[in-house]
């Protein structure tokens, strides 16, 4: 469990972490959200022992990272923006200095980094040194990394940055197989792979808590209550007048769109009441087919948005 | 700690780095024995402390990389988020700097053994410029690796070094220009006259010659050992060191 309260982290005159607070429960997968330069990495580097707060703590299972850094850093792995990689080295030669490093017995070493490179897929360049490898395998050598020595909470940095769309793929099967047996907190400013592994955002923007809240009621919280999308050929006018007269409607509104006598309105209704069908035959009695008809649910895109907007 | 120096000591020689050095010192420490040796008068003792004079160019060779280049990789985030003691990594660096250094000496024992095939003798005074040899090569890369630990380029960082050792090397010069600027001063707004500051310029002199570890190493190569020369390197060596941690220490802590 990591408890972060009323963290502060001065550049100069710049506040670039102002007194953000939140907990990771022990097992969850928490998203990091918010837009280049909201201080994410900052965040991630304090808590991680990197960097020093100028305020505020963090306490990682119960233990200070300043105050007992050695017992705090034991339960974390940590893979940074840049993965740490000595590019001299083959991945064998920089995964067994890390185990040096964290302080791994030898005679658990041979099964432990096994169980890794299998995990993470990079056996077949286990010999091969890592400055000769691609983006997409760096990234997996810098995840095994962090693995090393079974922490039982990972702190990944923008983990698919910069990589192609098949390895993105990859990597995210791999954080949501890593979610099952550890605790995971992930940054990105993408937000469907937020939307894709984790269980609760922590929405920052310029170096402040905007929202924490599960995905689903986030998106529910600041969804745009109630619109429904509507597709239909015919006149539009018309079709506008006898929407307005059904019951429950509450504004209609036109998004001036007309395709060949195509048309998209936008239909603002009472939360109670689900007006679908009643619509469905109005348009059948009016001669004008519905070619789309769906909810409009603010995608999380929207909400962040929205929030780091300031709206 | 072991970690880190079998990983700096190895990535020397992956580097052309372990090359460069060698062939340098090779070719100095070459320059100096076949000299004395056209001359007719080879003494390992003597080359062993002549070679001091060259560390300003090889040591910065050496340590310039030992932290800039993790900071520029962004690898020296390991060292403080895994639960390994940043003192223990000054210190594992540090070593492999110094083991390398142990790596180039074997030039001088190539010279040992060439002076030895034509009838030369070997006495204890060449034990005596070794360990100066030794002790000297650490305080300059204690020196050379608190440059690396200050900046985050390895050309900056090698600069640094070099003017550093260049300093130390220069202290006496510096202590007598010093001294004379001073008298001059003194000379000029209170109207002291020369030979009353005369007293003030020889003991500034002397305080800036105290702290040279030249003059202070220079009588081994006539087989004279002082314990306070060495005693003086070693902790000047492990004071740079402190001072190396505590500029890591605070770039955690840092504002900008």
């Amino acid at each position: 469990m990591i408890e972060i309260k009323n963290l502060v982290k001065h550049y100069g005159d710049k506040k670039a972490v102002n007194g953000i607070s939140f907990t990771v429960n022990s097992g969850e997968v928490l998203g990091f959200l918010g837009p280049n330069g909201a201080g994410k990495s900052t965040t991630m580097n304090i808590i991680t022992g990197y960097l020093s707060s100028t305020s505020g703590s963090v306490k990682i299972n119960g233990h200070d990272i300043l105050e007992e850094p050695e017992l705090a850093k034991k339960s974390i792995g940590y893979l940074p923006e840049l993965p740490p990689l000595y590019l001299d080295m083959t991945v064998m030669e920089y995964l067994n200095f890390i185990c040096d490093v964290k302080g791994i017995k030898r005679k658990d070493r041979a099964s432990h980094l096994a169980k890794i490179l299998t995990l993470v897929k990079i056996v077949d360049v286990a010999d091969r040194l890592i400055g000769n490898l691609s983006k997409g395998y760096k990234q997996r050598v810098g995840i095994a990394q962090a693995m090393v020595g079974n922490p039982e909470i990972l702190i990944l940095d923008e983990p698919t940055v910069g990589l192609d769309p098949n390895q993105i793929r990859e990597i995210r099967k791999l954080i949501r197989l890593l979610a099952k047996d550890h605790t995971v907190i992930i940054s990105s400013h993408i937000l469907s792979e937020i939307q894709a592994v984790c269980d609760r955002v922590v929405i920052i923007n310029k170096g402040k808590v905007a929202a924490i809240d599960t995905i689903g009621d986030l998106s529910k919280r600041l969804s745009d209550s109630n619109k429904i999308l509507l597709t239909f050929k015919g006149e539009e006018k018309n079709v506008i007048h006898a929407i307005k007269a059904l019951p429950g409607i509450v504004e209609v509104y036109s998004r001036d769109i007309n395709d060949g006598g195509i048309h998209q309105i936008e239909i603002q209704v009472n939360s109670s009441s689900d007006i679908r069908a009643n619509i469905f035959f109005t348009m059948a009695k009016l001669g004008c087919p519905i070619l789309e008809m769906r909810s409009l649910d603010a995608s999380l895109e929207e909400v962040f948005l929205s929030i780091t907007s300031g709206k | 700690m072991l970690a880190i120096f079998k990983r700096e000591f190895l990535s020397y020689f992956k580097s052309p780095v372990a090359y460069i050095a060698f062939a340098l010192f090779s070719f100095l420490s070459g320059f100096v024995f076949v000299t004395n040796f056209s001359n007719g008068a080879v003494n390992i003792s003597s080359e062993i402390i002549s070679l001091r004079g060259f560390f300003v160019i090889v040591v910065p060779i050496i340590t310039m990389g030992l932290f800039a280049e993790d900071k520029k990789r962004g690898t020296d985030i390991i060292y403080y988020t895994t639960p390994i003691s940043l003192f223990s990594v000054v210190l594992g660096k540090f070593l492999a700097a110094f083991a390398l250094f142990g790596v180039l000496y074997l030039n001088v024992v190539i010279h040992i053994f060439v002076t030895l095939g034509f009838d030369g003798t070997i006495d204890y005074g060449v034990l005596g410029s070794t360990i100066v040899f030794f002790v000297m090569a650490a305080l300059f890369i204690a020196i050379g690796l608190l440059a690396s630990a200050i900046t985050d380029n390895q050309i900056v960082a090698a600069i640094l070094s070099f003017v550093m050792i260049m300093v130390v090397q220069l202290l006496p010069t510096i202590g007598q220009f010093v001294a004379t600027v001073l008298s001059s001063l003194l000379n000029v707004i209170a109207n002291v006259s020369a030979s009353e500051t005369s007293e003030m310029s020889k003991n500034i002199v002397a305080a800036f010659t105290w702290l040279n570890p030249f003059d202070r190493t220079n009588d081994f190569k006539y087989g004279v050992f002082s314990l306070v020369a060495v005693i003086f390197c070693v902790s000047f060596a492990a004071f740079f060191l402190f001072l190396s941690y505590r500029v890591l220490e605070k770039k955690r802590w840092s504002q900008s």
